[in-house]
């Protein structure tokens, strides 16, 4: 079902979490609000579910306008960053307690949660207490208890958090392999860009309470809107450079290298500041734009090596490659940027 | 022993002085005292051994033969050195040493026996009158005669020639001892008393029914509370809590003065033309309400903060879970709230049965067991018994073997509550994930 969330305020007390934001959510699509920590993100979710209520602003679900519907009516499932499992009831009875709340018969009971509990892969563990489970097992029972009366739409907050890291792996395909088979449109609200890009259709990334950019994974990556979106997206993380226009090209601060501006962009006037992304991988040695520099930190990641380079001024690029490369702690390399892939943001932040 | 394990058992060292002193010495003492037939009559300090005509009748109504106790009753008249010291000097050398040469060690049944005998020597007094007086000086009685031992009276008893068999003799010094004694009597008698079942069967309704009413209060306390604005469910929390800090003899006198016949229920019912009674201790039902009102609102208190808390302490996410899941108000409270609560309940209910047991400062305060013994409890007769007996006989040792059934069934409950909890859950690490 479609969500539309028109002109959102919300604050607590005296502190306004998020003023005056729109959103709007296809049916069946998912979709990730990305961000950092206290950027509003899962205000918005507990807004959608209705455990907070709006200040201002207007809630559609569909066509109908649930702001003022209470949450026990408004057919969401939610799933809670620790799971939230009711700790007295076994996985059978937390599975079935949405509908054994709307007194659905024992029959029918019984045959939705086995039924789920099928699609989520938890049949054999459903007269286990929740302290018996592991934490996927845990996530997998809240998923289940947040599905079984067919909601008409997902809300994972942080489902992932509390994971381990093999077990985030795996949980990050089941929760995208249950979404695409019920095709339920779903929210996901994380701070980890690698779960937004690898879940969602779309995503919302989000700062200070409002959506910077909402666009594609993919889109995302290759055009973000501002250096924050640069930044946030991409491990290992993007490199500035921060310099001034000179002559029509630019200048790193500090020093007298200069770096073609990339075709198709508009070049502020002559000395404003300038801001360059490089993403790692488009700064490697075979590239035809060579800058100097020196070996400042080598990590080792199994099929890839990560190396810091220094300039000569003290910014630092960032290079992946695959292994074997052999550079050393200290020693002085002059790799190349690939021209066309670099991002220039001018002195607000924003893409120039 | 290393410095700090000194220092631990000095930090210790107040609450093992407040046990050794509050419980272990109580509970010693009440088994000590609950052994004797200790009472205001017999003091609690030794007695003695005499023979009156109250112990007479005490020796006769224990089943000794009449004619002992008659004989132990009479006078009678010895002549032996001290009688006649005492003749000596009062009616000459010469009439005591004829008495002394001629009678002495012989024994006379009555006085007028005592008198032929002296009427036939040469140097006796003169006239009737000083002959009766000399024989009143060999008069030997054990009547009225404190003896600090046993032994002594015996001795008396025998020296005056009255012939005892060994059973006569344990009867007379068991019967006439003024003291107290060791004895294991008191739990026959404590089962002989009319009204005792009464009293346990009070006992169970009062606990019964005060646990639910403050379990029941403090349940619902801290269930409104929790969904009030915090603000005004702390001060909402802070007047429940009021009876528990107020002393409780102010509290127990406002519950008096809404009850009295001059007081504020009867003053309202006056204008709707009911007339004035005293609300509290009118009827036996009136009085047992009053009981539960009293100790219930008392108890909620502890109820509504230590329920309130377990309420807080459940995550937030489970509650919202809840009502995304769509269970109403109600349901959540049913179904989410109440379960993790069972083990605050359970203990409440156990630690309340404990007290209650022995709690009696509300009863006595408001009602003192009446009217006509309706709200007497257990504990509240042992006090009775023992410390504000109406007759005056203060029974110490008969109010010791009723607080002793009192520990013993504390301790068989709390052996049975630390089965029920497996005391080691209970301080294990909480259940709930946070």
């Amino acid at each position: 079902m479609r969500i539309s969330i028109e002109n959102f305020t919300k604050s607590f007390g005296d502190t306004t979490v998020i003023e005056d934001m729109s959103l709007e959510i296809g049916d069946g699509e998912m979709l990730a609000l990305l961000g950092p920590s206290g950027c509003g993100k899962s205000t918005t979710l507990f807004a959608i579910c209705g455990i907070h209520r709006m200040n201002a602003g207007r809630l559609m679900f569909g066509d109908t306008d649930v702001t003022e519907v209470s949450s026990q009516k408004r057919n969401v499932g939610v799933v809670f960053q620790n799971y939230a499992l009711y700790p007295h009831m076994n996985v059978y009875e937390n599975i079935a307690f949405p509908l054994k709340v709307r007194k659905e018969s024992k029959a029918e009971v019984d045959r939705k949660v086995q039924e789920i509990a099928g699609l989520v892969h938890i049949g054999e563990l459903l007269q286990r207490r929740p302290m018996q489970l592991s934490g996927g097992q845990q996530q997998r029972v809240a998923l289940a208890r947040a599905l079984i009366r067919k909601p008409d739409i997902l809300l994972l907050d942080e489902p992932l958090a509390n994971l381990d890291a093999k077990l985030r792996l795996e949980m990050r395909s089941e929760i995208r392999r249950i979404q695409l088979a019920t095709g339920i449109t779903a929210v996901l609200v994380t701070h980890d860009q690698v779960e937004a890009m690898s879940m969602c259709d779309r995503i919302a990334l989000m700062d200070k309470g409002q959506i910077v950019q909402l666009s594609t994974p993919k889109d995302m990556y290759e055009n973000p809107s501002s250096d924050f979106v640069a930044g946030f997206l991409g491990n290992p993380p993007i490199a500035f450079l921060d310099g001034t226009v000179a002559d029509g090209e630019f200048r790193l601060a500090n020093s007298q290298v200069t770096l073609p501006v990339p075709s198709g962009i508009e070049i502020p006037g002559e000395g404003a500041p300038m801001r360059f992304g490089v993403r790692p991988e488009f700064f490697q040695p075979g590239n035809p734009l060579k800058v100097p520099g020196k070996v400042s930190f080598v990590e080792t990641q199994g099929r890839e090596e990560l190396y810091d380079v220094m300039l000569e001024n003290g910014a630092v690029l960032r290079s992946i490659q695959s292994q074997n490369a052999g550079f050393r702690l200290g020693q002085e390399v002059s790799w190349g940027i690939e021209q066309d892939r670099v991002l220039a943001f001018g002195p607000d932040g924003n893409r120039l | 022993m290393r410095r700090a394990h000194l220092l631990g058992l000095g930090f210790l060292s107040p609450a093992l002085a407040i046990i050794l002193m509050l419980f272990l010495i109580p509970v010693l003492l009440t088994v000590m005292f609950s052994f004797t037939n200790m009472s205001t009559a017999t003091g609690i300090s030794g007695g003695a051994y005499e023979i009156n005509a109250a112990s007479l009748r005490k020796l006769a109504d224990a089943g000794a033969q009449e004619s002992f106790v008659e004989t132990l009753g009479k006078e009678s008249f010895v002549v032996d050195d001290a009688g006649i010291t005492a003749a000596a000097a009062a009616y000459g050398e010469q009439f005591a040493n004829e008495v002394g040469s001629q009678m002495l060690g012989e024994r006379f049944s009555s006085r007028r026996d005592l008198e032929r005998a002296f009427r036939k020597l040469k140097s006796r007094p003169r006239s009737t009158r000083d002959i009766k007086k000399a024989a009143n000086l060999f008069k030997r009685s054990v009547l009225n005669i404190r003896f600090e031992t046993a032994g002594g009276l015996v001795g008396a008893v025998t020296d005056n020639g009255i012939e005892m068999t060994p059973d006569q003799q344990e009867l007379l010094t068991k019967t006439i001892y003024t003291g107290w004694t060791w004895t294991s009597d008191n739990f026959a008698l404590m089962a002989q008393i009319p009204y005792v079942w009464r009293v346990a069967g009070n006992t169970v309704l009062y606990v019964v029914l005060t646990l639910a009413a403050s379990v029941g209060l403090g349940l619902f306390l801290a269930i409104t509370t929790f969904y009030l604005p915090s603000s005004s469910a702390t001060s909402f929390r802070a007047i429940w809590f009021l009876p528990r800090i107020l002393p409780n003899v102010i509290f127990v006198l406002m519950w008096k003065w809404l009850a009295w016949d001059t007081g504020f229920l009867s003053s309202l019912f006056a204008n709707f033309g009911v007339p004035p009674r005293n609300w509290m201790l009118d009827t036996g039902v009136n009085a047992w309400v009053f009981i539960v009102l009293i100790n219930g609102i008392v108890g909620a208190s502890l109820g509504m903060i230590l329920f309130g808390s377990a309420i807080k302490s459940i995550p937030q996410s489970m509650l919202h879970a809840s009502e995304v899941d769509g269970a109403s108000r109600w349901q959540q409270i049913c179904y989410i709230i109440l379960p993790q609560l069972r083990w605050p309940i359970m203990f409440i209910c156990a630690y309340s049965t404990l007290s209650l047991l022995t709690s009696f400062e509300y009863i006595l305060l408001s009602t003192d067991g009446g009217p006509g013994g309706a709200t007497e409890v257990w504990s509240l007769m042992a006090f009775h018994t023992a410390l504000d007996n109406y007759a005056g006989n203060l029974q110490y040792g008969l109010g010791a073997a009723m607080a002793l059934m009192l520990v013993i069934v504390g301790i068989l409950a709390s052996l049975v509550y630390l089965r029920i909890f497996n005391f080691n859950d209970l301080v294990a690490k909480p259940r709930i994930e946070q």
